[in-house]
């Protein structure tokens, strides 16, 4: 490593959100598992280094009454993965949690660092997208909240300033027949970022929400879609449909995992497998 | 001079990046360790170059192949992309722990009978994965070992030994033939 850094690991959060204001060029260290490569590779040389483990409010997993479903910033995904509330409520959530890195990576991972890297695959964004969470920032001037469908606003860029950072995000409750589904394509399992990650989700009043990873800058909404799908009942030809369309929608680029051409391809097959499960399932 | 290791120098002083060391405490394979390390050191480094616990390997350095598998505070992760610093006063168990007074553990002993290692580079990690699998499910079955192991990587053998010898070792300890060794 290059990097020359000083490492705080304060107990408290304000503390953290001082040290944040007062120094230039400090990076947020959480699971590291995507921090440690970069300063491994020189690609990042900060000059501070600040571990928020420690903050009692950033590893808290709870349910809130009327906001939903809260995880903190240091919760690991495997900590996601193995709670019984999330898993009976937010199955897409688990699923992708389930299908990220390897065990001993997720052991380390956070959900909160997986969005706050923006990576355009980035599996988890697009479960929460669908669940319209509430991203908590904080800073030294105080909180906001923002929704995740407005978070990410580039390739590894998000609408973080330099002197905020995500406390956690909060999964709205959903009530008995909602249903979602994650599916990934990827090169092998795990170990790789996905070619195309589709996830959706079934309201209890059938509404249809459809996100999709990969395929842009930033993890998107296929909004158009939603409309659509909401309006009429998910039948086999709607979902045949909603997978052809899905194709005139996004514009995908051809990188070293995939041609743009394979990953239309693969969002359509997704897109209509994943309906076509919400369909048989019903809600649940 | 460091009595541990019979070194004339003193172990607890390789600092490359020219910062001031910082003191870490913690307890590996049982034993309190307070040491000054360089505060960009890795996890890994410090078990291998402090430590002189050998049995930790490096492979690819960023979190891919799992050579570098511990268990730290009773959950595998991989030590070549933890900071040192982040293990202050956590529980670790490198593959050096898993023996008992130079006694073999009862997986190593399965692991060696049913050949599931070549070269042996990734058996460390594989191993330590497979301890930590076992500690939270007693009976695992073929998807939940495949599933344990996904992040360790064996260029040789291929996993059916390995996955074998974990079947083994699980059933063995549920016989409570752990105990007896």
């Amino acid at each position: 490593m290059l990097s020359k850094f000083d490492y705080v690991k304060p107990q408290l959060l304000t503390e953290a959100l001082n040290y944040l204001e007062e120094n230039d060029g400090t990076r947020i260290l959480a699971g590291g598992t995507d921090l440690m490569i970069m300063l491994r590779h020189n690609a990042d040389t900060p000059k501070h280094i600040l571990d928020i483990k420690a903050i009692p409010e950033m590893n808290l997993l709870e349910n809130r009454i009327n906001e939903g479903m809260f995880i903190g910033a240091c919760i690991t995904v495997n900590q996601v993965a193995e709670s019984k509330a999330i898993i009976d409520k937010y199955p897409a959530l688990v699923q992708a949690a389930n299908y990220l890195a390897s065990y001993q990576l997720r052991n380390r991972a956070t959900l909160v660092g997986n969005i706050c890297n923006a990576s355009p695959g980035a599996d988890l964004a697009a479960p929460l997208m669908v669940y319209d969470a509430k991203v908590h920032i904080a800073s030294a001037e105080g909180t906001r909240t923002v929704d995740i469908n407005s978070f990410f606003t580039g390739v590894k860029r998000t609408v973080l300033k330099r002197n905020e950072l995500v406390i956690g995000v909060t999964l709205p409750e959903v009530s008995e027949g909602d249903n979602s589904i994650f599916l990934k394509q990827a090169r092998i399992k795990g170990h790789d970022l996905a070619i195309v990650g589709v996830t959706a989700r079934i309201t209890a009043d059938k509404k249809v929400r459809l996100a999709i990873t990969a395929v842009a800058p930033t993890p998107i909404s296929i909004e158009k879609l939603e409309e659509t799908l909401s309006n009429q009942p998910l039948t086999e030809e709607i979902a045949d449909m909603a997978g052809k369309e899905v194709r005139n929608i996004i514009k995908p680029i051809s990188d070293v995992r995939s041609s743009a051409d394979y990953r239309l391809h693969v969002a359509g097959v997704l897109v209509k497998r994943a309906l076509l499960y919400l369909a048989a399932m019903g809600g649940k | 001079m460091c009595e541990k290791h019979n070194n004339e120098g003193n172990c607890f002083s390789h600092v490359e990046s020219g910062l001031k060391a910082v003191e870490i405490n913690c307890t590996v394979n049982g034993e309190e360790v307070c040491a000054y390390i360089d505060p960009t050191m890795t996890l890994l480094n410090f078990l291998r170059r402090e430590l002189k616990l050998f049995g930790t390997k490096e492979g690819c350095g960023e979190g891919e192949c799992g050579a570098c598998t511990i268990i730290m505070n009773n959950a595998p992760v991989n030590s070549c992309i933890i900071l040192a610093l982040e293990a202050i006063g956590a529980k670790i168990t490198t593959v050096e722990g898993l023996s008992n007074n130079g006694k073999m553990s009862i997986l190593q002993r399965e692991f060696i009978s049913h050949d599931a290692l070549q070269c042996g580079f990734c058996t460390p990690g594989m191993l330590m994965s497979a301890r930590a699998l076992l500690d939270r499910n007693q009976n695992p079955n073929e998807k939940e070992i495949k599933e344990a192991i996904a992040g360790n990587f064996c260029r040789c053998t291929g996993y059916v030994p390995i996955i074998n010898a974990i079947t083994e070792t699980a059933r063995l300890e549920r016989e409570g033939i752990k105990n007896e060794c």
